[in-house]
């Protein structure tokens, strides 16, 4: 079942749906749990930011949530502020909490960072908990007021449930507007193939950080409206409960889709009243709902609302014939005595190479020789032990990955790295996404074009995941070609390919080195290599052991002994 | 010469001076305290330990953290406060006797948690197992919760309740008998690991599936026998730690924490370093408990977490470990 409908019927509709049953058919009690699952959107929302988009399971969203409602609770309720002071500062305070704690916990990796955010949560509840004078300990602060804007008090009922829900729409919209382009993008490369967002120039650390500041802000402002709400505060908005309520609203509903976080939220806050019947089994039947969800229905409820595509997409593409790639300026790299060890094993040995504009340079030697590990200090992946990496003159050794992308490295990898749920166009198209000046629109229409070189045009709106091994490897080079690189680092790019396939990606290589790239191919096909690279460089036990013209270096007795063994008669052994 | 009158003379006084170098030794009141709180530590670090391997070995099996660990020692908990209602009121070792039991039930539980929590989705990323073992945990929690009520309740003691005096060390006998059956449960999973064929399977499952797969390891079984070892100790934790210092339903998300922050500082997937960081645990728990309050211990707990996770984010003796999860 997959329901195709436009994304403005499908919010007219839930809001039209929610306006007949708060004013024809709900009682003061319904529009009470109707104005709770509106809070719950807004901090659903957030959630999907750092756990639907950037892939971490945050176990704090529920104590952004509870500092958000502490923070109102108690100026609120202590101090008589009122809530245009009080809403900002707490959607401030956990955000910056967030922010502060981001730079420890953020390099963690998915179990250390579960870890800490949990022991965050639990840390913060001990202190709710017991700092009596300031939050009333176990018991709480009564008398938390209603919201008063400039005077103007909202009274619960009606007005409480459309403020609230206003504002849940205005929340849904930011989240659609920072999500709904190239950025949206990028979160899904990074989160499904880590290692294309390095090389293609996503700065990983940086969207990590904005989806944890953002899903701290949206919980701290949902935990403000929810004390405006019950007018009490206690430690409970603080429990581990609400973060498994939020946690499963947006398994249940979707981890990135805004309809998701509307129909989590109302499915979760209403189930507790249809399972009345089951009384305090009722949260056992809550965990039994999450756990078949997942194991049936993994992509939540979202995931059957399916967009129609619209009619300006299918005529956005005319005949595009391929475009003529040139790279964004000419430079070309020289690599000085680079060396790396992993444990004690010398992956590399103090290697020199220079690869200028224009030139095509191949990388050989046996496998475990060092090749790829050269490619990986190259583009950013691993940092050299010693060594300097030089990019016209300019030092970028030791850079992270995406700076040395930006500067206008490119790469492929042995295995394609593509977003498995994108299709073969938004693959390509991300490569633009570190690129400010660009657009989902200009950047689609670059990437068909881009495609169009590999006559994949056919399969543009087909998803990575379902492509054959040839169709990755083109996909993966028009992706590392989309931001017009000096530099292209190709690791393998002939295996497993066909003769008619491998003869089109060379034809690409050729004409883009042609038009002032420097090229270096990594690669064992011989049939592939000498036609195409102007000078190889042959590497042995992370050495060059010979350098110069194709036909030379393949002569040499070096590089045979490295591919073959060494010859039977060595000098040292004749009399 | 002036002399301040707040300075003590060398001569004069016999309290500061002459004692001071002479018998200079740790008070045996002090000694006394310290080794009443390392026999404390060591009994609850035990039972920490049983629960923090039970965590690891899932944890190897599968590359994902079991949420719903410190909740399966819960559930050995009140199955043992349910058990205990069929023994007679008068038997010596009233939970010595439920642990045979419990040990059984519980593996058996574990492994009807494999196939809830894990087979279906193992193909799945990491994150998936986190989320289901999340949702079998608040099962077992509110389950738990509907069917014995929220109250804290105590499992019998392992040998009766009363101890021995030896000077001013007071030797609980729960206590002993709590290091002792750790210590046993303990060496017994180190010898079926180490000197059994299946332990051997195992631990060539956990450390290369594909491999262990390829030489004709049953690893789905090999994945369920892991799920029932570990709730079998979880279930034996549960036993030893309801008696003096009670269950509740609500337990489990603290007792998973302690389990974690343990295997975090001891080292990823590594069985001895489970071990070690549950005694540190332990021993910092009951030190800075003795000296200001349960509470500060666990606040401080979380801040040493943080400390540790900042300079070593691999773990105190962990190796630093790729991308993993």
């Amino acid at each position: 079942m997959n329901i195709r409908i436009g994304a403005v019927p499908l919010f007219a509709i839930i809001a039209v749906a929610i306006a007949v049953y708060a004013v024809g058919f709900a009682s003061s009690y319904d529009l009470r749990v109707l104005t709770v699952s509106g809070i719950y959107v807004i901090v659903v929302l957030g959630y999907q930011f750092i756990f639907g988009y950037a892939g971490a399971l945050s176990l704090a969203q529920g104590a952004f949530f509870g500092i958000g409602a502490y923070v109102t609770g108690i100026l609120g309720s202590q101090f008589g502020w009122q809530f245009t002071a009080t809403f900002p500062l707490s959607i401030l305070v956990p955000a910056l909490l967030a922010a502060t704690i981001a730079l420890p916990v953020l390099r963690l990796q998915s179990h250390y960072f579960a870890l800490a955010t949990l022991a965050l949560g639990q840390g913060i509840l001990l202190i709710a908990i017991n700092w009596e004078g300031v939050t009333g300990g176990a018991n709480g602060l009564p008398g938390v007021p209603g919201i008063v804007i400039f005077d103007i008090a909202i009274p619960r009922g009606l007005a409480l449930l459309a403020f609230v829900w206003g504002l849940a729409a205005a929340a849904a919209a930011l989240a659609w507007w920072i999500m709904h382009g190239l950025y949206g993008l990028s979160f899904t490369v990074m989160r499904e193939t880590p290692l294309a967002a390095d090389a293609l120039g996503i700065d990983r650390a940086a969207l990590r950080f904005v989806a944890f500041v953002l899903s701290a802000a949206y919980g701290g402002a949902a935990g403000a409206l929810f004390v405006h709400t019950i007018r009490v505060i206690s430690p409970e908005v603080l429990g581990f409960a609400i973060m498994v309520t939020v946690l499963t609203m947006t398994v249940i509903g979707g981890r990135t889709q805004i309809v998701g976080a509307v129909i989590g939220a109302i499915l979760l806050i209403h189930l507790p009243e249809w399972f009345r019947g089951l009384e305090e089994y009722y949260l056992v039947a809550m965990g039994v709902v999450l756990l078949l969800v997942i194991l049936f229905a993994p992509d939540g409820a979202a995931a059957y609302f399916g967009r129609r595509p619209t009619k300006a997409e299918d005529k956005s593409r005319p005949d595009i014939v391929p475009i003529d790639l040139r790279p964004g300026r000419k430079a070309g790299f020289e690599i000085k005595g680079l060396t790396k060890s992993y444990g004690g094993n010398r992956a590399l040995d103090g290697v020199d190479l220079t690869v200028a504009p224009g030139e095509i340079v191949g990388l050989i030697g046996p496998n475990g020789s060092g090749k790829t590990t050269l490619a990986n200090l190259l583009t950013g992946l691993d940092r050299p032990d010693g060594g300097r990496i030089t990019l016209e003159g300019e030092d970028i050794t030791g850079l992270p990955a995406h700076r040395i992308a930006r500067l206008g490295i490119g790469r492929t990898f042995q295995t394609p790295q593509l977003a498995p749920s994108l299709s073969l166009v938004d693959a390509v198209a991300a490569a633009h996404a570190g690129n400010r000046n660009s657009d989902l629109t200009t950047a689609r229409e670059d990437a068909f074009a881009l495609l169009a070189g590999f006559d994949l045009t056919a399969r543009a709106d087909q998803l990575c995941r379902s492509q054959p091994h040839g169709v990755k490897r083109s996909v993966d080079l028009a992706a590392a070609l989309a931001r017009r690189p000096s530099i292209i680092v190709l690791d393998e790019p002939a295996a497993g390919l066909t003769q008619d396939e491998a003869a089109t990606l060379a034809g690409v290589v050729r004409t883009y080195a042609a038009n002032g790239a420097a090229v270096l191919v990594i690669d064992h096909d011989m049939t592939f290599l000498l036609p195409l690279a102007q000078r190889l460089v042959c590497l042995d036990a992370g050495q060059v052991i010979a350098h110069g013209l194709p036909d030379e270096v393949v002569e040499e007795a070096a590089v045979i002994a490295a591919y073959f063994g060494a010859p039977v008669i060595s000098p040292a052994s004749a009399p | 010469m002036r002399v301040s009158r707040f300075t003590p003379s060398p001569l004069e006084g016999e309290g500061w001076g002459g004692g001071y170098t002479k018998n200079f030794r740790i008070p045996r009141k002090v000694l006394m305290f310290a080794a009443q709180l390392a026999l404390n530590a060591l009994a609850l670090g035990a039972a920490y330990a049983l629960v923090a391997l039970g965590f690891v070995l899932v944890l190897n099996a599968t590359t994902a953290v079991n949420f719903g660990h410190g909740d399966t020692v819960v559930a050995g908990g009140f199955l043992a406060v349910a058990l205990a209602t069929l023994v007679p009121g008068d038997l010596a070792v009233p939970g010595l006797v439920l642990l045979p039991a419990i040990l059984a039930l519980m593996a058996l539980f574990g492994a009807l948690m494999s196939w809830l929590v894990y087979l279906p989705i193992r193909d799945r990323p990491p994150v998936t197992t986190f989320i289901t073992t999340i949702a079998f945990g608040i099962i077992i929690a509110n389950g738990v919760n509907a069917l014995f009520g929220g109250a804290p309740r105590s499992a019998p003691s392992l040998i009766g309740s009363g101890g021995f005096s030896a000077g001013e060390l007071f030797l609980s006998r729960q206590s002993i008998a709590i290091i002792i059956v750790s210590a046993i449960l303990i060496g017994g999973l180190a010898l079926l690991l180490n000197r059994t064929q299946l332990g051997r399977q195992l631990r060539a499952c956990a450390q290369d599936p594909e491999m262990a797969q390829a030489i004709g390891i049953h690893l789905t079984r090999m994945t369920v026998i892991t799920f029932a070892l570990a709730a079998a100790l979880a279930g034996a934790a549960g036993l030893l730690l309801a008696n003096q210092f009670f269950v509740t339903p609500s337990d489990g998300g603290v007792l998973m924490l302690k389990a974690y922050i343990a295997v975090t500082i001891g080292g990823w997937g590594s069985l001895r370093g489970a071990v070690a960081g549950a005694l540190l645990i332990a021993s910092f728990e009951v030190a800075v408990a003795s000296q200001f309050s349960q509470l500060v211990a666990e606040g401080l707990l979380y801040v040493t977490l943080f400390v540790v996770l900042f300079f070593r984010p691999q773990g105190l003796f962990g190796e630093p470990l790729g991308q993993r999860a």
